[in-house]
């Protein structure tokens, strides 16, 4: 009997189900080729922007392209961000991926040598068309000075600090601080403690980036140089190293360690949560502060400088659209990407979504578009980008970060003395760059 | 059943003589019956991308551009030049050597417990499923906030007995034993068989050792648990399998994947994922898989070689 | 066990007793041991209650200050899960099915049939274990690719015809569990090996096919990787593919990924819920023979 309404129980599922999926099968069918597609050349495009607020954007571009198309129709496909270039690169392999593809920008040259992505000169032949984007993003997409990409979107690491916290400790709210010094003081002066334990910390340099931002805005550069030369060992990397001691020092490991996992899981944000008074983001995470933060007065400003006149350099990343290797409709794809890169598109991305676009003209026009703080910020991360440095990642070594990271971690931890572990990692990084 | 059964007991000491060659034939070919459908799925499905990851090892695979043969060198590479390959080994090796041992007895446990006569006893077996069943991304990020080292869940239960718990993902020398506590939560899934192994425990055999006197510890030391050692076994080869491969934990509750403070959690399958699918160094990748096989293979042999001393089969012919 | 307990010496007498000590103390255990398993669960149906803007706040409330039910709704909403709900059914389905017999099948083979070279093939079984599957993963959609099952559910539901070797190993371990006396007597009877495999060791294994039933439910339900991997067409995509819509490049809403993550989980609940069943009554195997 018991065996029997199991053997039931499955075939009823397996049943109902069949009948369901027959049913959606036939519509899915109809969906795929709709009736606009038509004897025009479909052109995939992948994206991981699948939720409400940015898929309908993003469709939107789309629809409005195909519209004017008689030629092309493009068919958009979400895939689950950071597993859309896994499947991306089976699909690659299998030859048959995609036509269009969002990826990262910062490794647009790695996969130009793997052959992962079109060689897009052939298709962009307008010798001004590289003018119309910031020409640090256009730069990051060449190889051996052929575009294999095309700039999307970017960001810029910026400094956000609490207005009202600034007043309540008696600092100016309109005077953000200029100088790694400055920030420590008003870190000081902005930071509240009970009896043993911190109620909020000042400043701590690496909420949310990593020690190479600050290395990065000491004197513009990093790791490795423009030349792509190792540089990990320079003075201005060890001294930023001390500079982010210090503040560990000051708060004591325990209150950093707790801080890091109290808002690690990527939930509470301590900045909204009041506590922490200066931290830096992506200009976009002003979006995150206007949406849930409330009543909040929030600041925004440049990145600190190491000391005057050094620069206030900054982080930046991004994405590119680009041509899988093997798309069957490179030519089309590219139409598809030129307008995707457009005025038109990237201002509408850019004031829908607030977010940071390649685009020089198009970027204007949406700081021109937004209004009251929206504005301020927006104009301000434009103005950024001419101290946005980007670090692609170097082809002699792609893997170096790997190596370089957990020394630089030992100096953090408290375990290796800057000079020590940075000399260490730039003879490791050496090596591995002459073993390739 | 009963008939059958019956007919058991009164044939079987005639069973050998009815061999005859055919008889044996006939099983064999029934035999090879019985595994067609694992054989057909293994030579067309499994054993090509298998050869291949194989092969490919011995080249400079990179998935989309090259694919040379360049002998040895990516084993060299391992064996010589690649700190973390070792680092990753003994960040595994550690993981297994504890968590392995610790969910298998507390499943057995656990489910010892769950086969007790106690009211309401369907809900408490779902609850304790239930980690099982929570899986994914969304699991490793809410214990990273239970194992936050002041506010988390883990460390104020912990200051309530007086004891002051460890910065645990922030320190390299707990972030391993965090993993493995964490594991310890999901244990439903092996308790789920040693469950399902303990309903082949007759009952006839509890009341007789009770009447006998003996206590609940004798009665889980000589009755219970020799009867689920064909689980045991299978439990032991099959986590020892799994746990070389732990991946998602690390690669999730680390800063973007990196491996966490000094390197500690860097498991080998993270170090292989960053080959394989960070710098494209495939032909690398499946180097370091085929190095895993063998690892896990000699452990499962020697596992093999053991199981006869304490493994009992109550089905064996003796 | 009440035969006993009918009996007025002293001496069962206190048995009972024991017994029922015995009793209390395991269930206070379970219901300390549930309150531990069942905090993080809590702390999931807290968060998909509350708003972005509490999520944000710190430190962490246990109890949401609004409870934000219209969440639900939301999360069901933002893509289409009940297209991916029927999907996710089909797969598991037909998934579920095809292992309970493939992998029983197989395993009856290595546990109760004798015939050349059954180490060696058994050893092999164990070895596809021991290859971690993401070297295998591209050569392997490639020849999917080759076979033109992309964009179909084949690639997610074929292999499980075939059996998979962790499922073929746990059968056997049960299967070696029979008296091979009972099987003898079946052949003896005139009973074949494929009769005594559906007649006899598939009802006397029926714990083990109901974890089997219940582990392979489990593993296509929260498959993520095969879906995405397999499957282009979005009115395609599975469950665990559409709750990854709550996650994005800067920030997640949680709220609607723990909301959408209990949805999804409710089914596999119901569903242990119900095949329990087979545990409980599960069938005495040895003490039939023995006794």
């Amino acid at each position: 009997m018991k065996k029997q309404s199991l053997k039931l129980f499955l075939v009823l599922v397996l049943m109902l189900s069949t009948v369901l999926t027959a049913c959606s099968g036939s519509e899915s069918a109809s969906s795929e080729t709709p009736k606009e597609a038509e004897g025009k050349v479909v052109v995939d495009f992948w994206t991981f922007w699948g939720s409400e607020t940015r898929r309908p954007i993003i469709e939107k571009i789309i629809d409005d392209f195909n519209k004017s198309q008689e030629e092309i129709y493009v068919k958009h496909t979400y895939l689950p961000w950071g597993d859309i270039w896994t499947k991306e690169l089976a699909a690659v392999a299998a030859g048959n991926p995609p036509d269009v593809v969002i990826n990262d920008i910062n490794t647009v040259k790695h996969r130009a040598t793997k052959e992962q992505a079109e060689n897009l000169s052939e298709y962009i032949t307008d010798e001004n068309f590289k003018d119309k984007f910031f020409p640090e993003l256009w730069n990051t997409v060449l190889y051996e000075g052929d575009p294999y990409a095309v700039p999307f979107n970017t960001d810029t690491r910026v400094l956000f600090y609490n207005k009202d916290m600034f007043k309540e400790a008696g600092l100016d709210p309109n005077q953000p601080p200029e100088t790694w010094e400055e920030v420590e003081q008003y870190a000081e002066k902005l930071t509240v403690k009970n009896g043993d334990r911190y109620e909020r910390i000042g400043f701590y340099p690496l909420w949310n980036v990593g020690a190479d931002l600050w290395m990065l805005n000491a004197d513009g550069e990093a790791y490795l140089n423009k030349d792509n030369e190792v540089v990990i060992d320079g003075k201005a990397n060890v001294e930023a190293l001390k500079w982010i001691n210090s503040f560990t020092e000051k708060y004591g490991r325990d209150t950093v360690n707790r801080f890091k996992a109290e808002f690690g899981n990527q939930q509470a944000h301590p900045f909204l949560a009041g506590k922490i008074a200066m931290f830096t983001d992506v200009a976009t995470f002003y979006t995150q502060i206007r949406d849930y933060g409330g009543d909040m007065n929030v600041g925004v400003a440049k990145l600190p400088a190491r000391e005057e006149g050094s620069g206030h350099t900054s982080w930046g990343g991004g994405f590119v659209a680009e041509v899988p290797k093997g798309s069957d409709t490179p030519e089309e794809a590219v139409e598809f990407i030129k307008y995707l890169t457009g005025k038109e598109a990237q201002k509408y991305w850019a004031v829908k979504n607030f977010d940071n676009v390649a685009n020089i003209a198009g970027a204007e026009a949406a700081a021109k578009e937004l209004e009251g703080l929206d504005k301020k910020v927006y104009e301000l991360a434009v103005e950024n980008m001419d101290n946005t440095v980007l670090t692609p990642i170097p082809l002699a070594a792609p893997e170096y970060l790997n190596t370089v990271n957990p020394i630089v971690e030992e100096v953090l931890l408290g375990t290796k003395s800057p000079e020590e572990a940075l000399a260490e990692a730039q003879k490791k990084v050496e090596e591995l760059v002459k073993q390739n | 059943m009963e008939k059958v059964e019956r007919t058991a007991i009164s044939k079987t000491k005639t069973k050998k003589a009815h061999k005859h060659m055919t008889i044996q034939r006939k099983e064999e070919l029934q035999g090879f019956v019985f595994l067609t459908p694992w054989i057909i799925g293994f030579l067309f499905i499994t054993a090509g991308p298998l050869l291949f990851s194989l092969y490919a090892s011995f080249t400079n695979y990179d998935v989309t551009s090259q694919m040379e043969f360049i002998g040895f060198e990516n084993y060299i590479k391992m064996f010589t030049q690649d700190s973390l390959f070792w680092t990753s080994l003994y960040n595994t090796l550690y993981y297994v050597a504890f968590s392995v041992p610790l969910t298998t007895a507390g499943a057995v446990l656990l489910a010892v417990l769950l086969n007790q006569g106690v009211p309401g006893m369907r809900f408490y077996r779902t609850i304790f499923y239930l980690p099982a069943v929570l899986s994914g991304v969304g699991v490793y990020l809410l214990w990273m906030q239970l194992l936050a080292p002041s506010t988390g869940l883990i460390n104020t239960l912990l200051a309530f007995v007086g004891i002051q718990g460890p910065a645990w993902l922030f320190d390299p020398q707990w972030t391993k034993p965090a993993l493995i506590f964490m594991k310890l939560w999901s244990l439903g899934g092996g308790m789920l068989l040693y469950l399902a192994s303990l309903q082949g425990v007759p009952k006839t055999l509890y009341e007789a050792a009770e009447i006998d006197g003996a206590n609940a510890f004798h009665r889980f030391r000589h009755i219970t648990l020799p009867m689920i050692t064909p689980v045991i076994f299978f439990d032991l080869v099959t986590s020892l399998i799994g746990g070389f491969q732990v991946f998602q934990e690390a690669y999730v509750m680390t800063e973007s994947g990196n491996g966490g403070p000094a390197n500690s959690l860097v498991f080998f399958n993270l170090h292989m994922w960053n080959n394989a699918f960070e710098s494209f160094d495939m032909g690398y990748a499946m180097g370091m898989s085929w190095v895993l096989f063998v690892i896990i293979l000699i452990l499962t042999l020697i596992n093999i070689k053991l199981a006869p001393r304490w493994v009992h089969y109550e089905g064996e012919d003796k | 066990m009440s035969t006993f307990a009918d009996k007025r010496s002293s001496y069962f007498q206190s048995v009972k007793v024991r017994k029922r000590i015995m009793q209390i103390v395991v269930t206070t255990i379970l219901i300390l041991g549930s309150l531990l398993i069942l905090s993080p669960v809590w702390w999931m149906l807290a968060t998909s209650l509350k708003s972005m803007r509490e999520i944000m706040q710190f430190p962490p409330t246990f109890i949401p200050e609004d409870f934000h039910f219209q969440n639900y709704v939301e999360t069901w909403k933002s893509a289409p899960f009940t297209r991916y709900t029927l999907n996710t059914l089909f797969i598991t389905a037909c998934c579920v099915i095809g292992s309970v017999f493939s992998n029983s099948f197989v395993a009856y083979g290595f546990a109760k049939v004798k015939f050349r070279f059954k180490n060696v093939l058994f050893a092999l079984v164990l070895a596809t274990m021991m290859i971690p599957g993401f070297v295998t993963m591209i050569p392997q959609y490639i020849v999917f690719s080759k076979l033109g099952w992309l964009n179909t559910y084949l690639p997610l539901i074929v292999p499980s015809l075939f059996g998979s070797a962790f499922f073929i190993f746990l059968l056997r371990q049960f299967f070696l569990t029979i008296p091979n006396e009972l099987i003898e007597a079946a052949k003896i009877d005139g009973a074949n090996h494929f009769y005594i495999w559906w007649k006899i060791a598939v009802p006397l294994a029926k714990p083990a096919i109901a974890t089997v039933a219940i582990f392979s439910f489990n593993g296509a339900w929260n498959d993520f990787l095969g879906p995405l991997l397999y499957v282009n067409d979005e009115s395609l995509y599975s469950l665990q593919i559409g709750l990854q819509v709550f996650k994005g490049e800067i920030s997640t809403q949680w709220n609607y990924l723990m909301a959408g993550s209990l949805m999804v989980l409710l089914p596999v609940i119901v569903l242990f819920f119900i095949f329990q069943r087979y545990f409980i009554e599960g069938m005495n195997i040895t003490s039939g023979s023995k006794g």
